[in-house]
């Protein structure tokens, strides 16, 4: 007997009582757990709970002010003037802000990666990332800075909220759903939070709209 | 009403004074209280130990001797917990025993309980001045909800004051059987509490079970506090510790 | 991982003096416990959510075999492959096989407990795979060469200068003593093995059945590299932790970091479903998850069945008075406090973690905050009930109790012997009203108040009938 039959074997023999299986309609109805209050003004909710876990929030009007605040961002903070980004964002006029991007994989040594998101969640200040072809994961990962570029209309108000969003837009799941909420950390030693352990030391989040 | 008095056994062999501050609480509750002769241990000693059949057999043997009683209070967080809590579980089938056991865990109250929820006791009769500080008991406080009872009736001693110590829930360390088994670590968390009741300014220590008693004040005179009073909640309501009679 | 639970007392007792690790432990209190209180306090109603988390856990159990059925299906459809493993040794002979086939030189590794709890990292050496630990935490650990002494925060028990000498003699580099320069060279020293290996190692936190997908809570960006870069991903996990929908994850990921570490949501959530599609750039070309059992099963359908609700959140242990005092190395294996003693003697035997269930005082602190409502005390009293069933008590303890047992049944004669211990006491306190030294071990570190000599029996009688 394979270690799957003698495992479901005496899962079954200890669940002797009869239970009707109702596991496609429990997934065919997910509920809900108990939610958050709802907030009236979702944006700042989101900006608020963003902040509080260190990531940085700048408000842009239109797509074609993001460079230009980038570039603002990279030179206040001496982060340089090359960063990778997502292809949706090769189309913003990068050269007049005077910086380099390039859509490629990422590398070890980018020091700027640059990312839209699927959706962003105001409960936590969460960013939703999925996965893809045009959205690689690394992207927001190797590099010790991550730009994410939010449109404002796509805060939601729950993790739920996005998977409902999710389910109505893409059907499924990609590969990979990353929430991102702020820079990486870590409090192993001591248990003091320190920001930036293997992800990104720093977050910004470019909120369009 | 009918009131039986289950004393404990660790009350009858060590504090009796106990037993007899909870008697006159109940008195000035205006309780009718009984004392049944032949009660010894509700069985927590084997329960917790892991000897379920000692314990089903105090357990018959506490129901048939409060059988006629309205209610049974226990000056113990713990022992009322063991009757109210954990003797259902012992007894979940429908024979007579079991019924009978399930009735006197129904009508069971740890003192302060009692005196606050049933009796409704609104001038204890004790005087008391000065500040004490109040450990909750684990059993008494998570089993049985013992929280703001004690402290409703300490708040009726018009000079005593309540300084509540920092960690007022956290585990003296006794744990009935743990405390010789584990005597380091035991020892080592009365140390904790010890040091959270001398920071609170106290210098009396009150709660609602003898076995925390102990152990807070055998640690306590071991590392040189012999001022500190460590005292029965009972005790203080009734105003007669040290007396008997 | 071998089991040393036997050797709790004498291991508790080192724990207990020694100093470096008291101070460590200290910071359980100041970080980990109000931390979580003010979390909690963030949602609107934790008991709300806890209940729904509680019947989630419930409803799986009920009926885990067709859950895991589900989840298999879809992972398989998603292009995952499931391993099935009966124990830790199997589990061990399913990685190393996939290491085998793909030909692995390194791994990286995410934490995983269940790792631990199979002893993986042997194996894999064993195998000719090196094997890299990638959370702070377990690095230091795989360092120093220590097994971890909490679930969440492994290396718990250390302190930054025993950290800083660590490094010092393992980077070859200049001493660095801030906890943000450790952090940093870390990660400096790591990044390297992300990019080099050729297998990644997570665990999972949730299996979710409606997608078939693995879920990982980290903070550090580990589990997302470490899942990311390699061309394999191996998750390994416990079959209890599937849950149906993306919405129950959901509700257990509003409680897990909060009971944790405090933190409303960790860094990253990640749900990984499926291998690397053909035009993605990165993200691994094989995901293999192994589904370990090793006594989990054994569980379900008897009173311990509660235990496997958890979610391995640390909260028990955290707030646990015997853990903030001895840690968790002297519970002897992977899972230490409160959750530690009653999963333990279920995966590694009641005769072999004889004390474990017994070092607590039940004082109810764990079951209080436990997100799923898992009656850790009650768990605590069945293994004990189970011991005494089995006979495995010790002589002594089996007579005493037998002894009690006897006379409290019989009134009479236990009246005459508590009158007479009663005035035994009262004698040896004397006029100072205490006892310093009695047989036994309640003495070694407390004085005994000496009882009045007279019981209140005796006394009573009196009264009543002068």
């Amino acid at each position: 007997m394979s270690a799957r039959e003698a495992i479901l074997q005496r899962i079954r023999s200890a669940q002797a009582h009869a239970v009707v299986p109702e596991v496609e309609r429990i997934i065919a109805n997910p509920v809900r757990g108990p939610q958050p209050a709802p907030v009236a003004d979702l944006v700042s909710r989101f900006i608020e709970q963003a902040q509080a876990l260190s990531s940085q929030v700048l408000r842009v009007d239109a797509r074609n002010e993001i460079p230009h605040t980038v570039a603002h961002y990279l030179a206040e903070n001496s982060l340089g003037n090359h960063a990778l980004c997502w292809p949706d964002f090769l189309e913003l006029d990068w050269i007049a802000a005077r910086i380099v991007v390039a859509a490629q994989p990422t590398s070890a040594d980018d020091a700027v990666g640059i990312t839209g998101a699927f959706c962003a969640i105001a409960e936590t200040g969460t960013l939703m990332l999925l996965s893809g072809a045009h959205t690689p994961a690394a992207t927001s990962l190797l590099p010790e800075t991550h730009i994410a570029v939010l449109d404002s209309a796509r805060i939601v108000a729950t993790m739920e909220d996005a998977w409902d969003l999710l389910r109505r837009e893409r059907g499924g799941l990609p590969r990979a759903v990353n929430f991102v909420s702020g820079p990486s950390r870590t409090a192993d030693i001591e248990q003091t939070v320190t920001l930036g352990a293997h992800g990104p030391a720093r977050v910004l989040i470019v909120l369009v709209g | 009403m009918r009131v039986g008095l289950f004393v404990t056994c660790l009350v009858d062999l060590m504090r009796p004074s106990i037993g007899f501050a909870t008697l006159r609480l109940l008195a000035h509750a205006g309780c009718d209280v009984i004392v049944p002769e032949h009660q010894t241990c509700c069985g927590q000693p084997g329960y917790n130990a892991g000897d379920h059949t000692a314990a089903r057999e105090l357990a018959i043997k506490l129901a048939l001797e409060f059988a006629d009683c309205d209610y049974v209070v226990v000056p113990s967080g713990s022992c009322a917990g063991m009757i109210r809590v954990h003797y259902p579980t012992l007894f979940p089938d429908d024979s007579e025993p079991a019924r009978r056991v399930r009735a006197l865990a129904a009508r069971t109250y740890e003192l302060t309980d009692f005196l606050v929820n049933i009796a409704k006791l609104q001038d204890v009769p004790g005087r008391f001045t000065g500040n004490l500080t109040y450990h909750d008991s684990c059993s008494g406080l998570r089993e049985l909800g013992v929280k703001q009872q004690p402290r409703a009736l300490l708040a009726q001693l018009p000079d005593a004051t309540l300084k509540e110590m920092a960690q007022c829930e956290t585990c003296c360390g006794f744990g009935g059987a743990f405390s010789v088994k584990f005597d380091e670590i035991s020892s080592r968390m009365a140390d904790n509490k010890a040091r959270h009741i001398h920071a609170s300014g106290a210098n009396t220590v009150v709660a609602g079970d003898l076995g925390c008693l102990l152990n807070i004040e055998g640690r306590l005179r071991r590392i040189g506090d012999q001022a500190t009073r460590v005292l029965h909640i009972a005790e203080v309501l009734a105003g007669d510790e040290g007396q008997t009679s | 991982m071998k089991v040393a639970s036997l050797k709790f007392q004498r291991n508790a007792g080192k724990s207990l003096n020694n100093k470096t690790l008291q101070s460590a432990l200290k910071n359980i209190e100041s970080r980990f416990v109000g931390a979580r209180r003010e979390a909690i306090s963030h949602l609107d109603d934790f008991e709300a959510v806890r209940s729904r988390a509680t019947t989630i856990r419930d409803q799986v159990l009920a009926n885990l075999d067709q859950w895991l059925i589900r989840f298999e299906q879809e992972a398989q459809r998603r292009g995952a492959i499931v391993h099935w493993a009966e124990t830790a040794e199997e589990a061990n002979r399913i990685i190393c096989d996939i290491a085998r086939q793909y030909g692995v030189k390194k791994a990286v590794k995410s934490k995983s407990m269940v790792s631990e709890e199979c002893g993986l990292n042997d194996a894999l050496e064993a195998a000719g795979v090196q094997v890299v630990e990638t959370d702070l935490g377990e690095y230091i650990l795989q360092l120093a060469h220590e097994p971890p002494s909490h679930i969440v925060a492994p290396v718990l028990h250390k302190t930054k200068d025993e950290v800083s000498d660590l490094f010092a003699q393992h980077h070859h580099l200049p001493r660095k003593t801030g906890i943000a320069e450790l952090c940093q060279e870390a990660r400096e020293i790591l990044r390297p093995h992300f990019i080099a290996a050729d297998m990644g190692i997570s665990g999972a936190n949730f299996l979710i059945a409606e997608t078939g997908s693995v879920l990982i809570v980290t903070n550090e960006g580990n589990g997302r590299l470490a899942t990311t870069l390699p061309r394999v991903h191996v998750a390994l996990t416990g079959i209890e932790k599937v849950v149906p929908t993306l919405e129950d994850a959901t509700t257990l990921v509003r409680l897990l970091p909060r009971s944790a570490t405090g933190q409303d949501i960790t860094n990253y959530v990640s749900v990984l479903t499926g291998a690397k599609a053909l035009d993605e750039s990165d993200g691994p070309e094989h995901f293999h998850i192994v589904l370990l059992d090793n006594g989990r099963s054994k569980m379900l359908g008897t009173k311990l069945q509660a235990m496997l609700r958890c979610i391995r959140c640390g909260a028990c242990m955290n707030h646990c008075p015997v853990y903030q005092n001895v840690g968790g190395h002297a519970y002897g294996w992977v899972y230490p406090g409160p959750m530690g003693s009653v999963l333990t003697p279920s995966f590694a035997g009641l005769a072999a973690t004889l004390p474990l269930p017994n070092a607590s005082t039940l004082c109810g602190a764990c079951a209080v905050v436990c997100p799923v409502s898992i009656p850790l005390p009650d768990l605590l009293r069945e293994v004990r009930h189970q011991q005494s069933l089995a006979n495995l008590r010790p002589w002594r303890e089996r007579k005493a109790l037998a002894v009690w047992a006897w006379l409290a049944l019989r009134p009479i004669w236990y009246a005459r012997c508590a009158g007479l211990m009663s005035r035994v006491l009262a004698w040896l306190g004397g006029a100072k009203g205490r006892i310093g030294w009695l047989p036994g071990a309640w003495t070694r570190g407390r004085d005994l108040p000496a009882p009045a000599g007279q019981t209140f029996r005796d006394l009573y009688r009196k009264r009543e009938k002068p």
